[in-house]
């Protein structure tokens, strides 16, 4: 079975980053769903999904970032993906997702956007 | 059989009578070794060995247990007993003595002494029958084989005698009289029956033993009076026959002695050798209640049943512990002599009741006295709980049960109780687990048929045949990867030249995927007439299902209409694979843009979603599918794509829609070498003529 792991790294600026590994898929999303649960229950809203090792995502693991958009942006927080291989991009690309989520080459990039105001 | 025992018992009778005869008529000559003298010891063995066999059969049609068996023994000497009293009542004149030799003085003599020499013969053949069985009981090798030699001994004894006069002693019997009285002693030993004994029984066996080791005790002292008139009577008969009742009294005596001793000492340990046995017998039947009680509450009901009875305890229950995923409902399954607030009682104080000790250690809990044990002496005095054991039921290291029994008095359970229960807590807690995974199985079962039922309710719900037309040649094939899914493909005829195809994917797969598949179809087919426009059926689709869907999955849905006149076809594209177009000098795909189904509301929404147009000329193929197709994993875990699902297409572009359908499929199948499709897939090939 495909493995996946989610870690989480703080960075400067109240942001924490996500870093995805492995294969993301209806088996794995329970493990991203605790990790973004952890971040809201800590109230830790400034989010960067880091993809740059994750191999494969499923329809349900795209359903895990709606699930909690909302709740982020509702508490001035957003979430945004950064670091993504050209065919896991395609995959987020196809459904739309780059009109709903800011998504950037670079994980820096992503940390500039979220500016100074922690 | 039965003629065998009429000849042998009239066999017996005539020669007896014989011997009565002969002794009549030589009343008064001693007959030394005369011809006649051998005739008459014949006939005296004959009729016994005659009479053995007739016991023998009638024994063995009517076998007794061990207890009876001594009770028959104590009847036989008291009754033999009884006839010898009768027999020395009576006015007889005896025996005259005259050189070692008896010479009975009437013929009354002669009668009554054959009568009480037979009865006596009777009464020693029957006790050895009896005594036999018991000595044999859980035999040995060697067993069987001291029997055997008293028997000779006590026999040889017997038969040293056979010639010589009534009174005279010899050297020789002297000798093998020695030697059964040795093989007598060494056979008493035997007493293996004792301890298999139940208590009850023993004690019958203690008063039967008694009786009968009191009854050849007398029988003995009678036999070795001088002066006695009745046991001359035998001797007169047969020597041999004297020595043998006399033996055969001898080891009665002996034996019966030694097992009323035996069984006195066995008495206290009996109430402990009665409690193996019913646990035993217990752990017999759960054992066999395993493989035939499927119900929960039966088995709970049953083990609560047979724990009262091993450990005779006051009140007892059975608390069941579902597992993770399990049909049952926690609690008390089952509960003898005790009420639930009684029990709810016991268990309080949450995470220090006794109930969670046994639940965190997982072993067993004996509280000696309630009242001032540490761990219980904050509950409420109950009468009915001095005392305390709780077990745990485990099964793969999980506790998924909890046995209790208590006992009024303090200090109620021992060691020996723990092991039992324990012992029996472990089989119990397989056969929950057993009956637990039968239900599970039927239910699984169950579940079975119901996807079965949605899998043919879906198939209906996707069209069995495709419109055809002049120009445009369409063919179509889903394949869930579940029983149920969640691809879509469908058609409408929006007017006389329009025709509307539509194939889409629900995020997930199985039973939740089919619901809203179900929905889609609902949704196309309602609205793909009113709004001819795909832009406009996509926008007025999302309202329609964004209020209704869960707020992490979507739909992914490619529309289009084609005009089967000009062929112009129109495409929209929300959040789908987008589609392929092949023609004779291009191949392209086309990706409007377009947010998927169910992900934002009206406004956002509208504003992403895109309409493209071409027209489609003799010989063009378009390809609508689902991520199915391009996401399906070669044995290397390397994706079908998209450069190969074009080559194949491109490659069978001049076949008809049928035949390019299949060759995807094929070539799909070929590529993840027959594993099977990991997701739901879907192929919709448009081919202009």
């Amino acid at each position: 079975m495909s493995e996946f792991k989610v870690t989480i790294r703080p960075r400067d600026n109240n942001i924490h980053v996500l870093e995805l590994k492995g294969y993301l898929d209806a088996h794995t999303t329970p493990v991203l769903e605790d990790a973004f649960q952890q971040m809201l229950n800590e109230k830790k809203y400034r989010l960067i999904v880091n993809c740059r090792e994750l191999t494969y995502i499923s329809s349900a693991g795209l359903g895990v970032f709606m699930a909690f958009i909302e709740d982020v942006r509702a508490n001035t927080g957003d979430i945004k993906l950064s670091d993504m291989t050209p065919k896991v991009f395609n995959i987020f690309d196809l459904l739309g997702f780059p009109m709903l989520y800011d998504i950037v080459p670079a994980e820096e990039e992503a940390a500039h956007k979220f500016g100074n105001n922690a | 059989m039965r003629l065998k025992k009429v000849l042998l018992l009239s066999g017996a009778l005539i020669l007896s009578v014989a011997v009565f005869f002969l002794n009549a008529a030589t009343k008064n000559i001693d007959l030394e070794t005369s011809f006649l003298q051998h005739l008459r010891t014949l006939c005296t063995v004959l009729s016994f060995v005659a009479l053995t066999a007739y016991l023998q059969i009638v024994k063995r049609e009517r076998p007794r247990g061990i207890v009876q068996g001594i009770g028959s023994i104590a009847v036989v000497t008291g009754g033999f007993l009884a006839i010898y009293l009768i027999i020395s009542l009576l006015p007889l004149k005896g025996f005259e003595t005259r050189d070692l030799t008896l010479f009975p003085r009437d013929y009354q003599t002669i009668f009554f002494s054959s009568v009480f020499s037979i009865v006596a013969g009777l009464f020693a053949v029957t006790s050895l029958l009896f005594i036999k069985d018991l000595v044999l009981y859980k035999r040995k090798k060697t067993t069987f084989r001291n029997f055997v030699l008293l028997i000779i001994a006590i026999l040889t004894a017997a038969a040293s005698q056979l010639f010589s006069k009534p009174l005279q002693e010899s050297v020789a019997s002297g000798i093998f009289i020695g030697i059964a009285v040795l093989l007598i002693v060494m056979n008493s030993f035997r007493l293996a029956w004792i301890a298999y004994l139940p208590r009850k029984e023993k004690i019958y066996a203690l008063l039967y033993s008694l009786l009968s080791f009191f009854g050849f005790l007398v029988i003995l002292i009678i036999f070795s009076q001088e002066a006695g008139g009745a046991e001359k009577g035998i001797h007169y008969y047969s020597a041999a026959l004297y020595t043998f009742v006399q033996l055969t009294t001898i080891f009665g005596a002996v034996y019966f002695g030694m097992s009323f001793i035996s069984t006195l000492f066995h008495l206290p340990t009996a109430e402990a050798f009665d409690r193996k046995q019913t646990e035993i017998s217990s752990l017999h039947n759960l054992s066999r209640l395993i493989t035939q009680v499927f119900d929960l509450k039966d088995l709970a009901e049953t083990a609560t049943k047979m724990t009262t009875e091993v450990v005779q305890a006051t009140s007892v229950w059975l608390e069941i512990i579902p597992t993770e995923g399990s049909f049952h409902k926690s609690g008390v399954m089952s509960r003898r002599n005790i009420g639930q607030e009684e029990i709810d009682a016991i268990l309080t104080g949450d995470r220090l009741s006794v109930r969670s000790i046994v639940c965190e250690s997982r072993k067993v809990l004996m509280i000696d006295d309630v009242g001032s044990d540490k761990r219980t002496r904050h509950l409420p005095r109950m009468k009915k709980a001095g005392s305390l054991l709780i077990v745990p039921l485990l099964s793969h290291q999980q506790v998924i049960g909890i046995l209790y029994a208590t006992k009024e008095i303090e200090y109620g359970f021992d060691q020996d109780d723990v092991d039992i229960l324990s012992g029996f807590a472990d089989q119990v807690a397989i056969a929950i687990e057993n009956a637990r995974l039968i239900e599970r199985s039927f239910e699984k079962e169950r579940l079975q048929r119901e996807l079965m039922l949605a899998q043919e309710m879906q198939k209906r719900l996707l069209p069995q045949d495709l419109p055809v037309f002049a120009t445009v040649d369409m063919k179509a094939v889903s394949s869930p990867a579940l029983e149920v899914g969640g691809d879509y493909y469908d058609y409408v005829h929006i007017n006389d030249r329009l025709v509307g195809v539509v194939v889409g994917d629900v995020s997930g797969k199985g039973v939740g995927a089919a619901f809203y598949m179900a929905e889609v179809k609902g949704i196309f087919q309602s609205l793909a007439k009113i709004f001819p426009s795909p832009k406009e059926f996509m926008i007025n689709a999302n309202e329609a299902l964004v209020s209704s869907i869960d707020k992490r999955s979507f739909i992914s849905l490619i529309y289009a209409t084609i005009d089967t006149v000009s062929g112009e076809l129109v495409v929209a594209r929300a959040g789908h694979c987008p589609m392929l177009y092949v023609t004779e000098t291009s191949t392209e795909y086309i990706r409007p843009q377009g947010l998927g189904l169910g992900m934002k509301t009206g406004g956002i929404f509208s504003g992403t979603i895109e309409e493209k147009k071409i027209t489609m000329k003799s010989g063009d193929v378009c390809v609508f599918y689902t991520d199915g197709v391009t996401e399906s994993r070669s044995t290397e875990g390397e994706e079908f794509g998209y450069e190969r699902l074009l080559d194949v297409v491109v490659a069978n572009r001049h076949r008809g829609a049928e035949e390019i359908k299949e060759a995807i499929i094929q070539t799909v199948w070929q590529y993840t070498d027959a594993q099977g499709y990991h997701d739901d897939l879907t192929i919709f090939v448009i081919k202009w003529r």
